[in-house]
Parts: C-alpha cells; sequence; structure tokens
C-alpha cells in the first residue's frame, strides 16, 4: 500500500456520532484514499460511503482559504492581522458599551474536544459571558437533561458492542442504516444472528424489515407508546421488583400512572394496533439482554425529554441498564455532539455538566482562569436569536455550524443574524449563515487538525491531521487561542494536549484523560486517575442521590402541531444515507452525483387525493413558511403523514419548521410540522428517485 | 485451554481457535487469499495449508480447530507445493498480473510463483463498471474468492453482491448484474476494501495504480 501513498494516519471520523476509526490516506498533499482501521473499536474494520469516501470536500475549490472582511456590501480578502484586529476590536467595543452579555457563541459539535473547550473558555473567561451553546441543543439536549435526571451523566450507558450482545432490541425514533450507517450494519448483523428487533418510527425504515415487528405511531406520540410497553410489563408480570427496590426510586407514582395506558387506550392515541404494543413488551421485557436505541425521532419533539424519561422507566422496571446487552444508546447525530457538550459549551455548565451555579467548580475556574463570572446560566441558541432580534444581543461568533440552514424557525434566525453589529463566523466554507457575518475566517476539516471527538458510546478517540489545512487556513483551536490572547486572556496553550491537561485536571470524570492513554482503543468517560474507563455505566449503583435511578411519572401530552383541515398533513424531517446534515462537506463530493437533492415522501393513498405522482413537483406549505420540493411516493410512510430530509439549501427545508420546542431544553420540535401539500405541476429530466430512495 | 505444537514451538489456545489463528498468534506467516478477520472463514482458496501430524494431507488452516496435542507444520513443503500451484493457476487465469500493491501479488511474492507456468485460456477483459462515483469493477480481475459477497453480506448486511457463473466463468455481479450503482449497494466500499486484486476498487485509485510489470 505505502507505495501509493505518501503518508498514512490513523484518526477518527469527522462524520456521525459512531466514531469510526480510520486510516487516512494522503499523497501530493491531499487524501488519496480513507480505509477503516481495523481496530477501531466502533466500527471494527467497516466504514460507510460518508467515512471511506466523502472526503474530497477537504480540497474542494470552495474551500475557504483566506480571512474575509465584509466591504461595501460583499466581502474581500484580508490578511490575518487585519481580520483578527476587527474581530478583536469590535468584540471589545461591544463589551465595553453593552456588557458581555451581548455576545454570545457557538461552538461545533463538529470540531474536536479542545476546540469547544476553548471556545467556551472564550466566551467564559475572555468575554465574560455563559452565552455558549452548541447544535446539541437542536438535536439531543433532551436526552441529556432526561438521563441526568434518571440515572445521574449525560450519556449512553453502554456501547455499540451491547448490540452484539443483546437477546433483544428496541430501536424507536432512529434509522440507523442511513443516519448512522455503520452501527446500522451491526444491529442488521445482530438480527441475522438471531437478536429480536423492535423498530418504533412513523416511517417503515430499513431496519424494519430486518425487525419481527415494526410499530408505526403518529408522530409526537412516542410517549404514549412507551408509556403502553410499560402497562404491558406491569400488568404482565413482567416487572424485575428486586431491581426496582434495591435500585431505583419512584415506581409507585409510575404504576398509579401506568393504569389508563392500556393497549387499547394506547392504540387510540398511537394508531399502533394493541396487539402489536402487547407483543412489542414482551419481546423487550422477556429477553435475557436488551438494548432501546433511539435518536432524533424521540428528542426533537414538545416533550422529547419526557420521552427519553418514559424509556429510562421502562429499562429500570425490566432491570435492565448497567450490564453487557443491557444498554441504552441514544445514537448522537454528530461526530462531537457529545464532546461538545461535555466540554462545557452549553450556558449552563462547565466540564461534564457542572452547573455554572455550583459555587465550588465555578470558583475552581474563576482561580484557573484568573477571573470573576456570573452563577446565573446564559442564553440557549434559540434564547440568543430572540435576544438579537429584541437588540440586547449584538454580536456572535459562530464556529463551525450554519444556523441559517439547520436551525427552526429559518426567517426569525435570518432577522437575528441580520439585527447584530457584529458577526463573526468561522467556517471551512461559506454558507447559509456567512452571508450575514461581518468577518469569516477560514478554519479546518478534521483532516486536518489534532485532537479529540467522543462519539456516541462516550469514547474519547483521537483525531490527528491528515493533510494541512489549505491556503491560509488555520486550525481553529489556533485561531480561538489567538483571538483568546489578542483579548486580553493568554490561555497558556501551545497544543490541544494542553488543553486536555487542563480540561483532565479540572474535571473529575476526565481525571485520566491523556492523549497518550487515548491511544488506539480510546477512553470511555468517565475516566478515573489511574487511566481506567467506563464501558458500562451503573454496573453497582447510578450516580443519583442514594446511588438510586429515579423513575418518572410523566402522562402523554399531544404535540404542539396537529393535523387541521388547513394543513392536513404531518411533515416529519431526517437524514439521507448519502449526505451529512447541512450538506456542506457531503455536496462537495460524488456522494453528490448518488443522491442531488431532497424529495418528499408520500404515501400512495395522499398522492392519488393530491393527484400527485412520483417526480411532480409540489408546494409543501406550513404555518411558517413554504418550500418547494419533488415527492416520491411510497409505502415506507403512513398515510397522513410526509418526510423529507434537510440537507439542500435549494430546498431549505427549516422554512417550515415553527418555533415550538421541548419543554425543558428548547430543542426544537424538527419531528412534527402540519402542512398542506399543492402539487405544481410536472418537472421534465426528473433524477431517477426511486432507485435512490430504496 | 489446548496444548498445541506449532513448527515446534508449544502454545496454550482457547478451545475453537483455529490453526491459522494460534500460528498466527505466534508470529507465523502463513498466505491466505479468501481469508478476511471481519469474516467467517471460508475454506476455498486452499492457500493457507499446514500440515499437520497424522492428516492425510495439507490442511486449510483456517477453518481447522486446533485438537490437544495437535503437531503443525507452517512450512510443510507438500503443504506450500499446493499453495504455490494454486496462486500459480489462479494468476495463469488473469489478462495480467495483478497490481503490485494487492494481496495477491504479495502472496504471489511470498510463495516466490512467478509468472505462470501454464499458458491458456485468460478472462475476457469485458466492459468495466466505472459508472458508480467511488466503485470501479474490472470483472476479469475476478478471482472467485468470494471476499466482496461475504464483505458484504457479513460485514455491511446489504447483500447487493453475488457469485454468479461456474467453473471459469465464475465471477461477481453486483445486483443482477446491471452495476454497482443500478444494484441494492449502499456505497460502503467493504468489497473494494477486502478485493485481494483490485477486480472491485475505488474509482480515485485507479490512476494511482502501480506502475504493471511487463509481461
Amino acid at each position: 500500500m505505502s507505495d501509493r501513498f505518501d503518508s498514512t494516519v490513523t484518526t477518527t471520523c469527522g462524520y456521525c456520532g459512531v466514531g469510526c476509526r480510520l486510516e487516512a490516506h494522503a499523497r501530493d498533499g491531499r487524501i488519496a484514499s480513507i480505509s477503516p482501521a481495523l481496530d477501531g473499536p466502533a466500527n471494527n474494520g467497516h466504514t460507510c460511503l460518508k467515512g471511506r469516501f466523502a472526503h474530497q470536500f477537504s480540497r474542494h475549490r470552495n474551500r475557504l482559504t483566506a480571512p474575509l472582511i465584509r466591504e461595501h456590501g460583499g466581502f474581500r480578502i484580508a490578511t490575518w492581522e487585519e481580520a483578527l484586529h476587527r474581530v478583536v476590536s469590535e468584540l471589545s467595543r461591544i463589551r465595553d458599551d453593552h456588557g458581555p452579555d451581548a455576545i454570545a457563541g457557538l461552538a461545533s459539535s463538529r470540531a474536536t474536544n479542545e476546540d469547544c473547550y476553548v471556545m467556551q473558555r472564550l466566551m467564559r473567561a475572555a468575554i465574560g459571558t455563559h452565552n455558549i451553546d452548541n447544535c446539541s441543543r437542536v438535536c439531543h439536549s433532551p436526552t441529556s437533561f432526561a438521563l441526568r435526571k434518571s440515572f445521574g451523566l449525560s450519556g449512553a450507558t453502554g456501547s455499540f458492542e451491547d448490540i452484539d450482545a443483546a437477546d433483544a432490541a428496541i430501536i424507536i425514533g432512529a434509522n440507523p442504516t442511513e443516519g448512522h450507517p455503520v452501527a446500522g450494519a451491526r444491529i442488521k448483523q445482530a438480527t441475522l444472528r438471531g437478536m429480536q428487533l423492535v423498530t418504533i418510527d412513523p416511517r417503515r425504515i430499513e431496519l424494519a424489515d430486518y425487525a419481527v415487528l415494526h410499530l408505526s405511531p403518529r408522530p409526537g406520540t412516542n410517549a404514549a407508546v412507551m408509556l403502553g410497553l410499560a402497562h404491558v410489563v406491569a400488568r404482565d408480570g413482567l416487572v424485575d421488583h428486586d431491581f426496582l427496590s434495591a435500585r431505583t426510586e419512584g415506581y409507585a407514582e409510575v404504576e398509579d400512572l401506568l393504569g389508563d395506558y392500556t393497549p387499547e387506550e394506547v392504540s387510540r392515541i398511537t394508531g399502533v394496533p394493541a396487539h402489536d404494543l402487547e407483543r412489542a413488551a414482551h419481546i423487550y421485557a422477556e429477553a435475557g439482554d436488551a438494548s432501546i436505541i433511539w435518536g432524533l425521532g424521540v428528542t426533537e419533539h414538545l416533550y422529547g425529554s419526557e420521552v427519553v424519561r418514559l424509556i429510562c422507566n421502562l429499562a429500570l422496571m425490566t432491570g435492565k441498564v448497567g450490564r453487557r446487552g443491557s444498554a441504552l444508546l441514544p445514537f448522537r447525530g454528530q461526530n462531537n455532539v457529545q464532546g461538545s457538550s461535555d466540554m462545557g459549551a452549553l450556558p449552563d455548565t462547565f466540564t461534564a455538566y457542572r452547573s455554572v451555579g455550583d459555587e465550588e467548580v465555578a470558583r475552581a475556574f474563576e482561580e484557573r482562569w484568573g477571573v470573576t463570572m456570573k452563577r446565573e446560566r446564559g442564553l440557549k441558541i434559540p434564547e440568543m436569536f430572540d435576544a438579537a432580534v429584541a437588540g440586547d444581543l449584538k454580536a456572535m461568533y459562530i464556529f463551525g455550524e450554519d444556523v441559517a440552514q439547520t436551525d427552526p424557525n429559518t426567517k426569525h434566525v435570518e432577522a437575528a443574524l441580520e439585527s447584530l453589529d457584529f458577526l463573526v463566523c468561522q467556517d471551512i466554507f461559506e454558507n447559509e449563515t456567512t452571508k450575514y457575518a461581518d468577518v469569516i475566517l477560514p478554519a479546518s476539516s478534521f483532516l486536518e487538525k489534532t485532537g479529540t471527538f467522543t462519539n456516541a458510546e462516550r469514547r474519547i478517540q483521537l483525531v490527528e491531521p491528515a493533510i494541512e489545512p489549505p491556503g491560509a487556513a488555520r486550525t481553529d483551536f489556533d485561531i480561538i487561542t489567538t483571538i483568546s490572547r489578542e483579548l486580553g486572556h493568554d490561555m497558556g496553550f501551545e497544543t490541544p494536549a494542553d488543553a486536555m491537561r487542563e480540561i483532565a485536571e479540572m474535571t473529575p470524570d476526565f481525571a485520566g484523560v491523556t492523549f497518550q492513554r487515548v491511544g488506539r482503543r480510546g477512553l470511555q468517560w468517565p475516566v478515573a486517575p489511574d487511566g481506567t474507563d467506563s464501558p458500562i455505566l451503573y454496573e453497582d449503583e447510578f450516580i443519583l442521590p442514594g446511588g438510586r435511578a429515579q423513575l418518572a411519572a410523566l402522562p402523554y401530552k399531544p404535540p404542539g402541531s396537529a393535523a387541521s383541515d388547513e394543513y392536513p398533513l404531518i411533515l416529519v424531517t431526517g437524514r439521507r444515507l448519502q449526505h451529512y446534515n447541512a450538506g456542506t462537506m457531503t455536496r462537495r463530493t460524488g456522494n453528490l452525483d448518488l443522491v442531488s437533492s431532497d424529495w418528499l415522501e408520500m404515501h400512495p393513498a395522499d398522492a392519488a387525493k393530491l393527484g400527485i405522482v412520483s417526480g411532480d413537483r409540489a408546494e409543501v406549505r406550513s404555518v411558517v413558511g413554504a418550500i418547494e420540493i419533488e415527492v416520491l411516493v411510497t409505502e415506507r410512510i403512513e398515510p397522513g403523514h410526509v418526510f423529507t430530509a434537510f440537507h439542500f439549501p435549494e430546498i431549505r427545508t427549516n422554512l417550515l419548521i415553527g418555533a415550538s420546542a421541548d419543554v425543558n431544553t428548547s430543542c426544537p420540535e424538527y419531528k412534527v410540522v402540519a402542512v398542506a401539500v399543492t402539487p405544481i405541476g410536472r418537472a421534465a429530466g426528473v433524477p431517477q428517485l426511486e432507485t435512490a430512495a430504496t | 485451554m489446548i496444548r498445541i505444537k506449532i513448527d515446534g514451538e508449544e502454545t496454550l489456545v482457547e478451545a475453537g481457535t483455529t490453526v491459522l489463528d494460534a500460528a498466527r498468534g505466534l508470529g507465523r506467516e502463513i498466505p491466505t487469499l479468501c481469508f478476511d478477520d471481519r469474516q467467517d472463514a471460508f475454506g476455498a482458496c486452499r492457500v493457507c495449508l499446514v500440515g499437520i501430524e497424522g492428516a492425510p494431507g495439507p490442511m486449510a488452516s483456517c477453518t481447522t480447530p486446533v485438537r490437544d496435542g495437535m503437531k503443525v507444520d507452517t512450512l510443510d513443503p507438500a503443504s506450500r507445493r499446493v499453495a504455490t500451484a494454486v496462486v500459480e493457476l489462479v494468476l495463469s487465469e488473469l489478462p495480467r498480473p495483478p497490481a503490485e500493491h494487492t494481496e495477491l501479488a504479495q502472496i504471489s511474492r511470498m510463495l516466490d510463483v512467478g509468472t505462470p507456468r501454464w499458458p491458456g485460456e485468460q478472462h475476457d477483459v469485458k466492459k468495466h463498471d466505472e459508472s458508480h462515483p467511488y466503485l470501479a469493477f474490472h470483472h476479469e480481475l475476478c478471482i472467485s474468492c468470494g471476499r466482496c459477497v461475504r464483505a458484504c453480506d457479513e460485514v455491511q448486511g446489504t447483500f447487493a453482491l453475488t457469485a454468479t457463473g461456474r467453473g471459469f466463468g465464475a465471477n461477481v455481479a453486483a445486483g443482477l448484474d446491471e452495476g454497482f450503482r443500478a444494484s441494492a449497494c449502499v456505497s460502503c466500499g467493504a468489497c473494494a476494501d477486502t478485493c485481494p486484486t483490485d477486480a472491485i476498487t475505488e474509482m480515485s485509485l485507479l490512476q494511482l495504480a502501480d506502475p504493471e510489470p511487463v509481461r
């Protein structure tokens, strides 16, 4: 192999939260090929078309290779000195005139732990505000909230390996073969070996074909499904009372509540046949070991965080947590959305989810950084936009996130960005958000930097540069620490390893983490001072008072959006295999050749009513906006529902999404939007959607 | 634990371990062609042959489980002679030698196969499937080891590849031989990753292929 390549480094994939370990082969300063590392613990020598092939974006002609400054309504190329001076002087001016809380920052869930750590330190220590957040706000913040309340720690209770050991599994609100392909392949193999799989999703996802049972609840009724399953478990004597009495609190209240959720009643709410609910409950509860996997189909709802707590209830009632094969595995969306939150890039917590109001922790950071900080939390992402529109927030520093394409209520986001006095974007490409920037700083992709990512199984893994940043682009770590120093707060970090040293010293759950120990196999936090890591959480006790897990008695409540005469269909959004979120990276690779647009999936019955056939264009309208999109008629979706992705800025699906959000965490309700669909005539030369969708 | 002797060296291994794994655990080099750690052992190529005391002839080490007291000779002359002939026959069917970096080329170097002594029919250079943005399929280099088919089945779980034809006509097809693009392929690339001859390879690597030795 070596003769074809100049160099090969082992690194960690920058796409989804599976965290495949990759061998990146470079030639002539470019990535020539990527192959899976045979010893990658999450991927075991496999990877997907994103990790393996979608790397050409790293040298795409549109890469930002020099700083840009807004001038006369356009952008001009600037030197780093000039761009940094502009950023530092504007941020200083706004801080002096309006106070530090008039500035907010977003850390990137695609960037490393060290990048995110220095970003939150920049906001907290150099600027002086807790206005720092990351995109987990709009994906798994409900999971984080609920897992902390139910079990204690904000992360999966086990590992992907648990899938291999499970006798049964429930997948709810996740589509792993497209969103997390390598984990999806692992689940397929497990079912082929006999694992009993139950899939729960409004769409008939690919894994439904490998499942023994598929449930299609109406969007927004997951809580009723989970309560129904728990009802059957209680009714049919499948409760593990020894586990409940030894290790949990709160079952009595749950038991009282469950009486109302008979399979018949739940069937009325969800549309899932009562018999299927009974069967699903038995499959899960009667298995020796069973795991539950969920994704954004659970969290991105008005009561998403409550559904996660109900998932935890079910695992606790059956004693299926804290051992190999019985795990709760939230499939995190982006490569480092776990890590960016672990690092304290959140408005209410320092590293490892310790509150900014915790006097002892806050003092330790104040002492370390030589600053004083407020004890009240800062603004969450949606609150930042509200504050900008209200005129209270004057500047934002957005690093590696395209809020104008990916956040809900897009028009409001755009109004907010427009209202700002100063916006600095740090990214690898221009995007919808950089259109509003005053300064754009050219940054680095995961193939060009050093640090660590933390995957969906809490595994901290090394990221190593395979190629140099293009042109004058710099690493995010370099940019952020330089700006901090010029703002008068020198972090004293030469390299990302220095930042990890501080993280470990300041964070008990990371006490034993060093780059050397992370090595090739990674470390799953919490990591003890001697380097012992934690593949399985809660084997003996939960990390809550008394070591006891907390069950939550939470009733079903209807979603924020319901079908009406005016908006008769419910839109659900999600991902396609070939593309990744805003598509910034995958749209600049051969993946575009495989799938070149988003499309709307619709059941034949609805299509017939509207006189639509596959390939027609249609207008989709919600209360807040409208888009045009091609339609694919398919039985994978239930009548009354439609589905699309959000990968293409030409389509801008998120124009349809309103401000409705999870009651506890402000995670947007992306998954339930009432819409009307109107055909707008046949288009010529429509791509072969039938092929792409299967 | 099972006690066995490999090339005179004694070792203890778990029951169920194969002779191949046990030998590699001791650092012995046994050539393989249809074997990939990520897949179940297949035992088709007869290249991983070893001598086992008391066995009637050379044994495929990848599918032979260890037995207490077993004595293995990884350099058994009869086994090596057969393995070398197998690789030579495989090479004799190809219209051109495999690229230097491929596993097949490495094994033929290891076994010192050289140019095949048996001229005869060679695979026709059919139309290459280069319809996919990432995956290229050059059927004439296929040696029917089955690794790509098993990668698609056992690693990815997509079942897009199928063994086709018989005897000299044996090959592999994507879907109903309609090419990667039109098949159920999800473009994971596991087939290209495991292919020992570059019959399936990455489009972007085609231009990086090693210079072809003159034959």
